[in-house]
Protein backbone atom coordinates (compact mmCIF):
# COMPACT_ATOMS: atom_id res chain seq x y z
CA UNK A 1 0.00 0.00 0.00
CA UNK A 2 0.96 3.46 -0.70
CA UNK A 3 2.26 5.31 1.95
CA UNK A 4 -0.45 8.16 2.81
CA UNK A 5 0.65 11.64 1.85
CA UNK A 6 1.54 13.83 5.40
CA UNK A 7 0.47 17.47 5.39
CA UNK A 8 1.18 20.33 7.82
CA UNK A 9 -1.62 23.00 7.91
CA UNK A 10 -0.64 26.59 9.15
CA UNK A 11 -1.23 29.45 9.80
CA UNK A 12 1.71 32.43 9.91
CA UNK A 13 1.61 35.12 11.59
CA UNK A 14 -0.95 37.48 13.61
CA UNK A 15 -3.95 36.07 12.08
CA UNK A 16 -6.65 34.46 13.84
CA UNK A 17 -8.86 33.77 10.79
CA UNK A 18 -8.84 29.86 10.91
CA UNK A 19 -11.96 28.71 9.57
CA UNK A 20 -10.96 28.01 5.73
CA UNK A 21 -7.51 26.53 7.20
CA UNK A 22 -9.94 23.85 9.43
CA UNK A 23 -11.63 23.07 6.42
CA UNK A 24 -9.17 22.58 4.23
CA UNK A 25 -7.36 20.35 6.97
CA UNK A 26 -10.04 18.42 7.46
CA UNK A 27 -11.37 18.11 3.52
CA UNK A 28 -7.36 16.43 3.33
CA UNK A 29 -7.81 14.01 6.36
CA UNK A 30 -11.09 12.92 4.61
CA UNK A 31 -9.23 12.22 1.48
CA UNK A 32 -7.08 9.72 3.00
CA UNK A 33 -3.56 12.56 4.19
CA UNK A 34 -2.25 12.46 7.31
CA UNK A 35 -2.70 16.10 8.47
CA UNK A 36 -1.38 17.83 11.48
CA UNK A 37 -3.13 21.74 12.51
CA UNK A 38 -0.41 24.02 13.36
CA UNK A 39 -3.07 26.32 15.64
CA UNK A 40 -2.96 30.33 14.99
CA UNK A 41 0.64 32.42 15.39
CA UNK A 42 3.44 30.76 13.80
CA UNK A 43 6.72 32.22 12.86
CA UNK A 44 8.32 30.68 9.65
CA UNK A 45 11.02 28.81 12.01
CA UNK A 46 7.93 27.02 14.18
CA UNK A 47 6.17 25.95 10.99
CA UNK A 48 9.35 25.10 9.73
CA UNK A 49 10.78 22.76 12.60
CA UNK A 50 6.95 21.41 12.82
CA UNK A 51 7.62 20.48 9.03
CA UNK A 52 10.91 18.40 9.90
CA UNK A 53 9.18 16.78 12.83
CA UNK A 54 5.97 15.42 11.51
CA UNK A 55 8.06 14.75 8.10
CA UNK A 56 5.35 16.06 6.43
CA UNK A 57 5.23 15.79 2.43
CA UNK A 58 3.35 19.55 2.11
CA UNK A 59 3.14 22.74 3.98
CA UNK A 60 -0.49 24.38 3.54
CA UNK A 61 0.14 28.10 4.29
CA UNK A 62 -3.06 29.99 5.05
CA UNK A 63 -3.30 33.58 5.65
CA UNK A 64 -6.01 36.97 5.52
CA UNK A 65 -3.97 39.48 7.06
CA UNK A 66 -2.65 40.60 3.90
CA UNK A 67 1.16 39.89 5.19
CA UNK A 68 1.05 37.09 2.57
CA UNK A 69 4.02 38.17 0.35
CA UNK A 70 6.31 38.51 4.03
CA UNK A 71 5.49 35.60 5.65
CA UNK A 72 5.34 32.85 2.51
CA UNK A 73 8.15 34.02 1.32
CA UNK A 74 10.00 33.13 4.59
CA UNK A 75 8.57 30.13 5.28
CA UNK A 76 10.09 29.25 1.36
CA UNK A 77 13.22 30.52 1.76
CA UNK A 78 13.85 28.55 5.33
CA UNK A 79 12.79 25.66 3.87
CA UNK A 80 15.80 26.11 1.41
CA UNK A 81 17.80 27.11 3.71
CA UNK A 82 17.22 23.50 5.12
CA UNK A 83 17.17 21.82 1.97
CA UNK A 84 13.93 20.68 2.69
CA UNK A 85 13.62 20.22 -1.48
CA UNK A 86 10.79 17.57 -1.76
CA UNK A 87 8.18 19.50 0.50
CA UNK A 88 5.72 21.15 -1.59
CA UNK A 89 3.97 24.36 -0.47
CA UNK A 90 0.93 25.69 -1.02
CA UNK A 91 -1.61 28.87 0.54
CA UNK A 92 -4.60 30.26 0.59
CA UNK A 93 -6.21 33.00 2.17
CA UNK A 94 -7.32 36.94 0.76
CA UNK A 95 -4.73 36.79 -1.42
CA UNK A 96 -5.28 39.96 -4.54
CA UNK A 97 -4.17 38.29 -8.13
CA UNK A 98 -0.96 40.33 -9.31
CA UNK A 99 0.34 38.60 -5.52
CA UNK A 100 -0.15 34.63 -6.82
CA UNK A 101 2.07 34.87 -9.38
CA UNK A 102 4.97 36.66 -7.16
CA UNK A 103 4.39 34.08 -4.46
CA UNK A 104 4.83 31.23 -7.30
CA UNK A 105 8.01 32.56 -8.37
CA UNK A 106 9.02 32.27 -4.56
CA UNK A 107 8.20 28.46 -4.12
CA UNK A 108 4.19 28.44 -3.37
CA UNK A 109 3.40 26.18 -5.89
CA UNK A 110 -0.40 26.34 -5.75
CA UNK A 111 -2.45 29.31 -4.53
CA UNK A 112 -6.30 28.83 -3.60
CA UNK A 113 -8.38 31.79 -2.76
CA UNK A 114 -11.61 31.48 -1.67
CA UNK A 115 -14.87 29.89 -3.41
CA UNK A 116 -12.20 26.71 -4.14
CA UNK A 117 -13.39 23.72 -4.03
CA UNK A 118 -11.95 21.43 -1.28
CA UNK A 119 -11.66 18.75 -3.90
CA UNK A 120 -9.42 20.78 -5.94
CA UNK A 121 -6.81 21.10 -3.48
CA UNK A 122 -6.67 17.62 -2.62
CA UNK A 123 -6.21 16.92 -6.72
CA UNK A 124 -3.53 19.21 -6.86
CA UNK A 125 -1.49 17.78 -3.93
CA UNK A 126 -1.85 14.28 -5.80
CA UNK A 127 -0.75 15.67 -8.62
CA UNK A 128 2.16 17.34 -7.48
CA UNK A 129 3.19 15.89 -4.34
CA UNK A 130 6.79 14.63 -4.36
CA UNK A 131 7.58 10.98 -3.13
CA UNK B 1 -12.23 36.41 33.99
CA UNK B 2 -10.37 38.79 36.33
CA UNK B 3 -10.21 41.33 33.73
CA UNK B 4 -13.66 41.20 32.20
CA UNK B 5 -15.04 41.71 36.09
CA UNK B 6 -12.17 44.45 36.69
CA UNK B 7 -13.41 46.33 33.42
CA UNK B 8 -16.96 46.66 34.90
CA UNK B 9 -15.73 47.51 37.98
CA UNK B 10 -13.76 50.27 37.07
CA UNK B 11 -16.28 51.27 34.58
CA UNK B 12 -18.92 51.54 36.76
CA UNK B 13 -16.80 53.83 39.38
CA UNK B 14 -15.09 56.01 37.51
CA UNK B 15 -16.91 55.82 33.84
CA UNK B 16 -20.10 55.61 34.29
CA UNK B 17 -21.61 55.99 30.51
CA UNK B 18 -18.55 53.99 29.01
CA UNK B 19 -19.69 50.87 27.16
CA UNK B 20 -17.85 48.57 29.16
CA UNK B 21 -17.29 45.75 26.48
CA UNK B 22 -18.93 44.37 23.80
CA UNK B 23 -19.71 40.79 24.22
CA UNK B 24 -18.93 39.06 20.43
CA UNK B 25 -20.77 36.79 18.48
CA UNK B 26 -19.23 37.86 15.24
CA UNK B 27 -16.52 35.79 15.40
CA UNK B 28 -18.45 32.43 16.26
CA UNK B 29 -20.40 33.35 13.28
CA UNK B 30 -17.32 33.90 11.19
CA UNK B 31 -15.37 30.94 12.60
CA UNK B 32 -18.52 28.97 10.91
CA UNK B 33 -21.25 28.89 13.24
CA UNK B 34 -24.94 28.56 12.74
CA UNK B 35 -26.90 31.35 13.83
CA UNK B 36 -28.48 29.83 16.85
CA UNK B 37 -24.68 28.92 17.69
CA UNK B 38 -24.11 32.25 17.47
CA UNK B 39 -26.68 33.26 19.65
CA UNK B 40 -26.32 30.28 22.44
CA UNK B 41 -22.74 30.94 22.60
CA UNK B 42 -22.52 35.01 22.80
CA UNK B 43 -25.85 34.46 25.45
CA UNK B 44 -24.11 32.35 27.23
CA UNK B 45 -20.77 34.58 27.45
CA UNK B 46 -22.31 36.67 28.53
CA UNK B 47 -24.82 35.42 31.07
CA UNK B 48 -21.53 34.18 32.39
CA UNK B 49 -19.91 37.13 32.58
CA UNK B 50 -22.56 38.72 34.63
CA UNK B 51 -22.69 35.73 37.02
CA UNK B 52 -18.54 36.16 37.88
CA UNK B 53 -19.13 39.81 38.67
CA UNK B 54 -22.21 39.19 41.19
CA UNK B 55 -19.83 36.43 42.33
CA UNK B 56 -17.00 39.37 43.00
CA UNK B 57 -20.10 41.38 44.58
CA UNK B 58 -20.94 43.93 41.68
CA UNK B 59 -24.62 44.77 42.05
CA UNK B 60 -26.42 43.88 38.78
CA UNK B 61 -28.59 46.81 38.29
CA UNK B 62 -24.63 49.05 38.37
CA UNK B 63 -22.99 47.05 35.87
CA UNK B 64 -25.34 44.98 33.44
CA UNK B 65 -26.86 48.49 31.52
CA UNK B 66 -23.27 48.84 30.45
CA UNK B 67 -23.17 45.56 28.84
CA UNK B 68 -23.65 45.97 24.68
CA UNK B 69 -22.84 43.04 21.99
CA UNK B 70 -21.69 42.68 18.73
CA UNK B 71 -23.18 40.54 15.91
CA UNK B 72 -23.23 39.43 12.50
CA UNK B 73 -25.59 39.66 9.59
CA UNK B 74 -25.38 36.70 7.64
CA UNK B 75 -27.29 35.62 4.31
CA UNK B 76 -30.73 33.78 5.60
CA UNK B 77 -33.09 37.39 5.79
CA UNK B 78 -35.34 36.24 8.40
CA UNK B 79 -33.48 34.22 10.49
CA UNK B 80 -30.90 36.76 11.27
CA UNK B 81 -33.82 39.06 11.67
CA UNK B 82 -35.40 36.33 14.42
CA UNK B 83 -31.63 36.10 15.83
CA UNK B 84 -31.55 39.71 17.01
CA UNK B 85 -35.15 39.41 18.36
CA UNK B 86 -34.21 35.87 20.37
CA UNK B 87 -31.49 37.41 21.89
CA UNK B 88 -33.23 40.33 23.39
CA UNK B 89 -35.75 37.86 24.80
CA UNK B 90 -33.56 35.70 26.18
CA UNK B 91 -31.41 38.80 27.43
CA UNK B 92 -33.88 40.55 29.35
CA UNK B 93 -35.06 37.03 30.97
CA UNK B 94 -31.58 36.14 31.92
CA UNK B 95 -30.78 39.25 33.15
CA UNK B 96 -34.43 39.40 35.72
CA UNK B 97 -33.59 35.88 36.84
CA UNK B 98 -30.22 36.75 38.08
CA UNK B 99 -32.28 39.90 40.03
CA UNK B 100 -31.74 43.04 37.82
CA UNK B 101 -34.54 45.54 38.69
CA UNK B 102 -33.64 48.28 36.69
CA UNK B 103 -35.16 48.14 33.12
CA UNK B 104 -31.71 49.29 31.40
CA UNK B 105 -30.44 46.26 32.61
CA UNK B 106 -32.99 44.13 30.47
CA UNK B 107 -31.83 46.34 27.33
CA UNK B 108 -29.75 44.30 25.08
CA UNK B 109 -27.74 46.83 22.96
CA UNK B 110 -25.67 45.57 19.90
CA UNK B 111 -23.51 46.30 17.19
CA UNK B 112 -23.94 44.43 13.96
CA UNK B 113 -21.24 43.64 11.15
CA UNK B 114 -22.35 42.48 7.97
CA UNK B 115 -20.97 38.47 7.68
CA UNK B 116 -17.31 38.99 5.99
CA UNK B 117 -17.20 35.22 5.35
CA UNK B 118 -20.27 35.35 2.62
CA UNK B 119 -18.28 37.59 0.62
CA UNK B 120 -17.39 35.68 -2.77
CA UNK B 121 -13.86 36.95 -4.57
CA UNK B 122 -15.62 36.38 -7.57
CA UNK B 123 -17.55 38.92 -9.48
CA UNK B 124 -16.50 41.34 -6.68
CA UNK B 125 -19.11 43.56 -7.47
CA UNK B 126 -22.44 41.71 -6.48
CA UNK B 127 -21.16 41.89 -3.02
CA UNK B 128 -22.61 45.06 -2.78
CA UNK B 129 -26.17 43.42 -3.11
CA UNK B 130 -25.66 40.91 -0.40
CA UNK B 131 -24.16 43.58 1.98
CA UNK B 132 -26.98 45.24 1.73
CA UNK B 133 -29.88 42.63 2.74
CA UNK B 134 -27.73 41.84 5.24
CA UNK B 135 -27.20 45.20 6.62
CA UNK B 136 -31.11 45.75 6.33
CA UNK B 137 -31.83 42.27 8.12
CA UNK B 138 -29.81 44.12 11.31
CA UNK B 139 -31.47 47.04 10.92
CA UNK B 140 -35.22 45.68 10.96
CA UNK B 141 -33.44 43.24 13.87
CA UNK B 142 -33.09 46.34 15.78
CA UNK B 143 -29.44 46.81 15.89
CA UNK B 144 -28.16 49.91 17.70
CA UNK B 145 -25.12 50.65 15.04
CA UNK B 146 -23.94 48.72 12.01
CA UNK B 147 -21.00 48.11 9.81
CA UNK B 148 -21.52 47.32 6.29
CA UNK B 149 -18.44 45.15 4.88
CA UNK B 150 -16.67 46.46 1.43
CA UNK B 151 -16.98 44.76 -1.64
CA UNK B 152 -13.70 43.66 -2.30
CA UNK B 153 -12.87 41.94 1.39
CA UNK B 154 -12.61 39.02 -0.29
CA UNK B 155 -9.88 40.34 -2.21
CA UNK B 156 -7.93 42.09 0.22
CA UNK B 157 -7.78 45.26 2.42
CA UNK B 158 -10.51 47.69 0.95
CA UNK B 159 -10.10 50.19 -0.91
CA UNK B 160 -11.07 53.93 -0.31
CA UNK B 161 -13.58 53.51 -2.58
CA UNK B 162 -15.38 50.52 -1.94
CA UNK B 163 -15.40 51.35 1.93
CA UNK B 164 -17.51 54.63 0.78
CA UNK B 165 -19.94 52.73 -0.73
CA UNK B 166 -20.47 50.22 2.44
CA UNK B 167 -21.11 53.40 4.06
CA UNK B 168 -23.15 54.82 1.30
CA UNK B 169 -25.16 51.45 1.67
CA UNK B 170 -26.10 52.40 5.19
CA UNK B 171 -26.80 55.68 4.84
CA UNK B 172 -29.39 54.40 2.03
CA UNK B 173 -31.11 52.40 4.28
CA UNK B 174 -31.12 54.99 7.03
CA UNK B 175 -31.74 57.93 5.01
CA UNK B 176 -33.79 56.92 1.92
CA UNK B 177 -35.40 53.92 2.86
CA UNK B 178 -37.98 54.65 5.86
CA UNK B 179 -37.32 51.39 7.80
CA UNK B 180 -35.56 53.07 10.49
CA UNK B 181 -39.14 54.79 11.44
CA UNK B 182 -40.49 51.39 13.18
CA UNK B 183 -39.39 49.48 16.09
CA UNK B 184 -39.51 46.30 15.56
CA UNK B 185 -41.63 46.40 11.96
CA UNK B 186 -42.01 42.73 11.52
CA UNK B 187 -43.22 41.88 15.16
CA UNK B 188 -46.20 40.12 15.09
CA UNK B 189 -45.40 38.52 11.46
CA UNK B 190 -46.64 34.64 12.07
CA UNK B 191 -42.99 33.88 10.67
CA UNK B 192 -41.10 35.92 12.37
CA UNK B 193 -42.82 35.09 15.71
CA UNK B 194 -42.22 31.60 14.82
CA UNK B 195 -38.92 31.76 14.41
CA UNK B 196 -37.61 33.87 17.16
CA UNK B 197 -39.81 31.21 19.52
CA UNK B 198 -37.85 28.63 17.82
CA UNK B 199 -34.67 30.04 18.16
CA UNK B 200 -34.77 30.88 21.55
CA UNK B 201 -35.59 27.59 22.55
CA UNK B 202 -32.87 26.53 20.34
CA UNK B 203 -30.67 28.48 22.68
CA UNK B 204 -31.97 26.65 25.73
CA UNK B 205 -31.09 23.23 24.26
CA UNK B 206 -27.79 24.80 23.78
CA UNK B 207 -27.48 26.74 27.46
CA UNK B 208 -28.78 23.21 28.90
CA UNK B 209 -25.98 21.33 27.13
CA UNK B 210 -23.49 23.66 28.03
CA UNK B 211 -24.49 23.54 31.85
CA UNK B 212 -24.34 19.56 32.09
CA UNK B 213 -20.81 19.99 30.96
CA UNK B 214 -20.07 21.86 33.87
CA UNK B 215 -20.71 25.94 32.63
CA UNK B 216 -19.38 27.68 30.23
CA UNK B 217 -15.52 27.44 31.01
CA UNK B 218 -15.24 23.71 31.39
CA UNK B 219 -17.20 23.41 27.97
CA UNK B 220 -14.74 25.90 26.25
CA UNK B 221 -11.95 23.55 28.16
CA UNK B 222 -13.14 20.55 26.88
CA UNK B 223 -13.59 22.21 22.81
CA UNK B 224 -17.66 21.78 23.19
CA UNK B 225 -17.94 25.38 21.40
CA UNK B 226 -14.69 24.71 19.16
CA UNK B 227 -16.32 21.57 17.99
CA UNK B 228 -19.54 22.72 17.34
CA UNK B 229 -18.38 25.62 15.53
CA UNK B 230 -15.97 23.41 13.18
CA UNK B 231 -18.96 21.12 12.58
CA UNK B 232 -20.82 23.38 11.07
CA UNK B 233 -18.34 24.82 9.47
CA UNK B 234 -17.42 21.77 7.40
CA UNK B 235 -21.04 21.25 6.83
CA UNK B 236 -21.90 24.33 5.48
CA UNK B 237 -18.53 24.40 2.99
CA UNK B 238 -19.65 20.71 1.70
CA UNK B 239 -22.98 21.75 0.53
CA UNK B 240 -21.47 24.69 -1.00
CA UNK B 241 -18.76 22.44 -2.68
CA UNK B 242 -22.13 19.90 -3.04
CA UNK B 243 -23.80 22.27 -4.87
CA UNK B 244 -26.57 21.84 -2.06
CA UNK B 245 -26.33 25.31 -1.11
CA UNK B 246 -25.66 27.80 -3.63
CA UNK B 247 -22.84 31.26 -3.55
CA UNK B 248 -23.86 33.28 -6.47
CA UNK B 249 -20.98 33.37 -8.67
CA UNK B 250 -19.25 30.84 -6.75
CA UNK B 251 -21.23 27.61 -7.79
CA UNK B 252 -24.08 29.27 -9.51
CA UNK B 253 -24.17 31.82 -12.49
CA UNK B 254 -20.10 31.47 -12.52
CA UNK B 255 -17.98 33.95 -14.85
CA UNK B 256 -14.51 33.66 -16.30
CA UNK B 257 -13.97 37.50 -16.69
CA UNK B 258 -11.15 39.61 -14.95
CA UNK B 259 -11.61 41.67 -11.82
CA UNK B 260 -12.30 45.40 -12.78
CA UNK B 261 -12.01 47.00 -9.30
CA UNK B 262 -9.29 48.77 -7.92
CA UNK B 263 -7.57 46.78 -5.34
CA UNK B 264 -5.61 48.43 -2.44
CA UNK B 265 -1.87 47.72 -2.51
CA UNK B 266 -0.29 47.42 0.92
CA UNK B 267 2.63 49.82 1.65
CA UNK B 268 5.37 48.20 2.09
CA UNK B 269 7.23 51.38 3.98
CA UNK B 270 4.32 50.96 6.51
CA UNK B 271 5.80 48.35 8.71
CA UNK B 272 9.54 50.38 8.95
CA UNK B 273 7.27 53.81 9.74
CA UNK B 274 5.39 51.85 12.74
CA UNK B 275 8.92 50.15 14.01
CA UNK B 276 10.71 53.34 13.84
CA UNK B 277 8.00 55.66 15.92
CA UNK B 278 7.95 52.47 18.01
CA UNK B 279 11.83 52.81 18.66
CA UNK B 280 11.59 56.50 19.13
CA UNK B 281 8.96 56.34 21.80
CA UNK B 282 10.73 53.75 23.68
CA UNK B 283 13.46 56.18 23.55
CA UNK B 284 11.84 59.50 24.44
CA UNK B 285 9.72 58.16 27.44
CA UNK B 286 10.68 58.01 30.54
CA UNK B 287 12.14 54.20 30.68
CA UNK B 288 12.48 53.83 34.73
CA UNK B 289 8.49 54.94 35.29
CA UNK B 290 7.76 52.54 32.78
CA UNK B 291 9.63 49.66 34.55
CA UNK B 292 7.99 50.77 37.56
CA UNK B 293 4.55 50.87 36.66
CA UNK B 294 5.04 47.30 35.19
CA UNK B 295 6.44 46.19 38.02
CA UNK B 296 3.30 47.39 39.77
CA UNK B 297 1.05 45.72 37.65
CA UNK B 298 3.14 42.56 38.53
CA UNK B 299 2.72 42.60 41.72
CA UNK B 300 -1.13 43.40 41.43
CA UNK B 301 -1.71 40.73 39.31
CA UNK B 302 -0.18 38.26 41.72
CA UNK B 303 -2.53 39.58 44.01
CA UNK B 304 -6.46 40.75 43.97
CA UNK B 305 -6.77 44.20 43.21
CA UNK B 306 -8.70 45.48 40.53
CA UNK B 307 -5.92 46.10 38.04
CA UNK B 308 -7.69 48.85 35.75
CA UNK B 309 -5.58 51.78 37.20
CA UNK B 310 -2.72 50.23 37.79
CA UNK B 311 -3.22 49.15 33.46
CA UNK B 312 -3.84 53.25 32.55
CA UNK B 313 -0.70 53.83 34.48
CA UNK B 314 1.17 51.53 32.52
CA UNK B 315 -0.92 53.63 29.61
CA UNK B 316 -0.15 57.14 30.71
CA UNK B 317 3.70 56.70 30.75
CA UNK B 318 3.75 54.90 27.15
CA UNK B 319 4.14 51.39 28.29
CA UNK B 320 2.94 49.57 25.27
CA UNK B 321 0.67 47.23 24.81
CA UNK B 322 2.70 44.36 24.04
CA UNK B 323 5.20 45.01 27.19
CA UNK B 324 1.96 45.50 28.94
CA UNK B 325 0.19 42.14 28.35
CA UNK B 326 3.34 40.37 28.43
CA UNK B 327 3.36 41.26 32.16
CA UNK B 328 0.18 39.73 32.77
CA UNK B 329 1.06 36.81 29.97
CA UNK B 330 4.06 36.10 32.57
CA UNK B 331 1.54 36.13 35.71
CA UNK B 332 -1.41 34.42 34.14
CA UNK B 333 -0.17 32.40 31.45
CA UNK B 334 -1.63 32.14 28.28
CA UNK B 335 -4.64 30.28 26.71
CA UNK B 336 -3.70 27.83 23.68
CA UNK B 337 -7.15 26.71 21.98
CA UNK B 338 -7.28 22.81 21.77
CA UNK B 339 -7.40 22.40 17.39
CA UNK B 340 -10.26 20.82 16.16
CA UNK B 341 -11.18 20.18 12.76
Amino acid sequence: MDQKIRVLVAKPGLDGHDRGAKIVARALRDAGMEVVYTGLHQTAEMIVETAIQEDVNVIGLSLLSGAHMTLFRDVTKLLKQKGLDDVIVIGGGIIPEEDVNKLKEAGVCGVFGPGTHCDDIVEFIRKNVKK
Amino acid sequence: MRLIVDTFEYGFKEVPRWNTISISGYHIREAGSTAIQELAFTLGDGVEYVKWAIKRGLKIDDFAPRLSFFFNAHNDFFEEIAKYRAARRIWAQEMKDLGAKKDRSLYMRFHTQTAGCSLTAQQPEINIARVTMQALSAVLGGTQSLHTNSMDEALALPSEKAARIALRTQQIIAEESGVTSTVDPLGGSYYIEWLTDKMVEETYKYFDRVEKLGGVIPAIEKGFYQREIAESAYKYQREIDDKERFMVGVNKYTMDEPIEIPILKMDEEGEKRQINRLKKLRKDRNNSKVNRNLDNLRKAANGNENLMPIILDCVHSYATLGETCDVLREVFGEYTEPAIY
